[in-house]
């Protein structure tokens, strides 16, 4: 019994410093669930579910997350997703926001739960390219609410246009940053791209 | 030593196999429960006609957002507002109709012609509420303390630019500042990668006497240079993108974005040798851009769009007083301040205040699109004003003096943008120097133009 009491303990301190405990961090958490098919996909719902997601943390190649805004791992190995911390990226944070579909030739819309563990098919440069049935390229001028700017690297959503001309961007840029709202000059900066989501119904 | 037995053994081995379930199994419990799951509070988004044509109808459009529903429908929102012809006095309450398209903004109010086209312009502010848990957001959190303000162009010059025409760029007079990328005094740090951007210096500001001090937040450090040469001073500071801004006798405000420590933003105060000062909490979720007040930093924050004070004479001014004191312009030592408010794809509003009343006020139309207003800041009778104009794959900024009449002089510059900075920190502006910082490969450089030469 000793043995058996020395050893536990020895295996709990293991769990917590090994690989082990690695692959079973956030994600432990998440779920497969599929998604709900909606005939809806308003702007202020998406705005809605992006909000929800600021302070949950950033995890590169992520999808999933809770609503207790904070970051369950906010100390990642940046570029990491073998971490398996909380938090989308920023192509699965709007691939979510924008109720996508897995399958890059579906253009319907897919409402994904935060805890449902997906990242889905696109790059940032994917979407920066107009890439998937949803997906499309506007002019930045024109770019509005809940569409994107996107680079070969990154994509933030317009939360809401801004009196000086820029814009209030929701966006997991990185482990560091998390996700959250910022002040960002996209719209005109030439390495970005407008994108936006076919399909918007008020 | 004695030789284990096979119980010892297999009870060891148990033991361990036991102990990693459980440690996993506690991780997970631990990640999984932590604190309770809350929905997010009430949020909103609203951006307000701070500069109004005569005659011009005025719709206020604001966003409600809150806790999505598990259903996938938007919010069931409701609001009020406040408002009121002129700067003082009563406010009316009007309630907020609920419209069918989201995309400016689901909950408006069409306000009376009365109001709208008041010379003295209009004031309000909104409250706002999610049906679902009952929670409320005023907007600007400063109510009838601190309410939006709208003023008239009144007589406004109409300045047309036409279409830009890219690639004609203004060469600087002086490189004040070349420093390759590195750790070293004399250099600046960069971080990131080609895959992922880079990040380099995230802001600067010039002195009086013309010495340039730059945010190196990647070497957690800002940096003088001066004819004396560079020297650095060790910062505490997050490392993210920050801005920067001097203040008279050496102080130093670095205004910190959100992080993973830290979900909202913070504006912290040094002495001149780097010692901290103070740290304080902005009273919005969201800023655009920090500057130095004539009584402390001021910082340009969302959803209010207000320019807030974070500090009176030295103190850190706690949130209630931060938004008790919102105000739509800039305030400048002249007792003056610069409102400004970009409409549209390609117009620019302008106007200089004393008080609530319009003392002189531009409109400006480019047929090429405009970007972000970098800087709109008085010299003397004049104002200088830093715009960028693009396309869908270019970019210039254009600087423009404009006096009563119009432009007096205006040139272009290129976008040296390499490395990212703060989103409206490029430009500085003392006395009639202009001062830029860019980047490129090599390294970080502060470029200066004397805005009241034409070449």
């Amino acid at each position: 019994m000793k043995a058996f009491l020395v050893a536990f303990g020895v295996g709990v301190v293991l769990a917590g410093a090994t690989g082990a405990q690695a692959y079973h961090r956030f994600w432990a958490n998440c779920n497969y669930d599929a998604p709900t098919f909606m005939t809806t996909m308003t702007r202020d719902a998406a705005q809605d579910y992006a909000n929800a997601a600021r302070y949950e943390g950033y995890q590169w190649g992520g999808g999933c997350w809770n609503y207790d805004d904070a970051d369950s791992y906010p100390y990642d190995a940046p570029g990491d997703p073998s971490a398996h911390g909380e938090g989308g990226d920023c192509s699965g944070l709007t691939f979510k926001t924008w109720r996508e579909s897995t399958d890059t030739w579906r253009d319907g819309r897919y409402y994904w739960r935060a805890l449902r563990n997906v990242h889905g098919p696109y790059t940032a440069g994917d979407f920066k390219s107009g890439l998937g049935a949803p997906n499309h390229v506007v002019a930045k001028s024109t770019a509005g609410v809940m569409d994107a700017f996107a680079s070969s690297t990154h994509i933030g959503m317009i939360f809401y246009r801004s009196l000086y001309g820029g814009d209030q961007i929701v966006e997991a840029k990185c482990e560091a940053c998390g996700t959250n709202i910022f002040y960002r000059t996209y719209r005109s900066d030439p390495n970005y791209g407008g994108v936006a989501r076919w399909g918007w119904t008020g | 030593m004695r030789r284990p037995g096979i119980r010892s053994l297999a009870g060891g081995a148990a033991g361990i196999v036991a102990g990693v379930i459980g440690g996993i199994a506690l991780t997970s419990v631990s990640a999984a429960s932590g604190p309770t799951p809350a929905a997010p509070e009430i949020d909103a988004a609203h951006t307000p006609p701070v500069l109004t044509r005569a005659g011009e109808p005025v719709t206020l459009r604001y966003a409600i957002v809150c806790a999505p529903r598990d259903d996938g429908e938007p919010c069931d929102g409701s609001g009020s507002l406040f408002v009121r012809a002129g700067q003082s006095g009563p406010f009316q309450q009007l309630t907020l109709r609920r419209g069918e398209d989201s995309s400016g903004g689901r909950y408006f109010v069409d306000l009376p012609r009365g109001i709208a086209s008041s010379r003295a312009g209009f004031s309000y502010y909104a409250t706002l509420r999610d049906g679902a848990s009952g929670a409320t957001i005023t907007v600007p959190a400063g109510g009838d303390a601190a309410p939006q303000r709208s003023v008239p162009l009144l007589d406004a010059p109409e300045v047309v630019l036409g279409a830009h025409a890219f690639g004609r760029d203004r060469a600087p007079d002086e490189r004040v500042v070349a420093a390759a990328w590195g750790g070293e005094v004399g250099e600046a740090g960069v971080v990131g990668s080609r895959e992922l951007g880079f990040v380099g210096p995230s802001s600067f500001d010039v002195a009086a006497d013309g010495s340039v001090t730059v945010l190196d937040q990647v070497n957690a450090r800002v940096q003088h240079w001066s004819r004396a040469g560079v020297r650095a001073t060790s910062l505490e500071v997050s490392g993210g993108l920050a801005d920067f801004a001097l203040e008279p006798g050496g102080v130093m405000d670095v205004l910190e974005p959100p992080s993973r420590a830290s979900p909202a933003p913070i504006l912290r105060s040094f002495r001149a040798d780097g010692t901290p000062r103070w740290a304080q909490r902005l009273s919005d979720r969201t800023w655009a851009k920090l500057a130095a007040g004539p009584a402390g930093p001021v910082v340009q924050q969302q959803p209010s769009e207000q320019w807030v004070p974070v500090a009176a004479n030295g103190t850190a001014l706690d949130r209630a007083a931060q938004a008790g004191q919102g105000r739509p312009g800039r305030p400048f030592a002249n007792g003056r301040e610069v409102v400004v408010e970009r409409v549209g794809s390609g117009e620019l509003r302008l106007a200089e205040l004393v008080g609530n009343g319009v003392v002189c006020s531009w409109r400006i139309i480019s047929a090429t699109p405009l970007g972000e207003v970098q800087l709109a800041e008085p010299h003397g009778t004049r104002l200088v004003v830093v715009t960028k104009t693009f396309t869908d794959n270019r970019s210039e900024y254009v600087v423009l003096v404009l006096d009563r009449s119009g432009i007096v002089n205006s040139f272009a510059l290129e976008s040296l943008e390499w490395a990212e900075s703060a989103p409206l920190a490029r430009f500085r502006l003392a006395g009639s120097l202009l001062y830029r910082l860019g980047s490129t490969r090599a390294g970080l450089f502060v470029d200066r133009f004397d805005v009241e030469v034409s070449r």
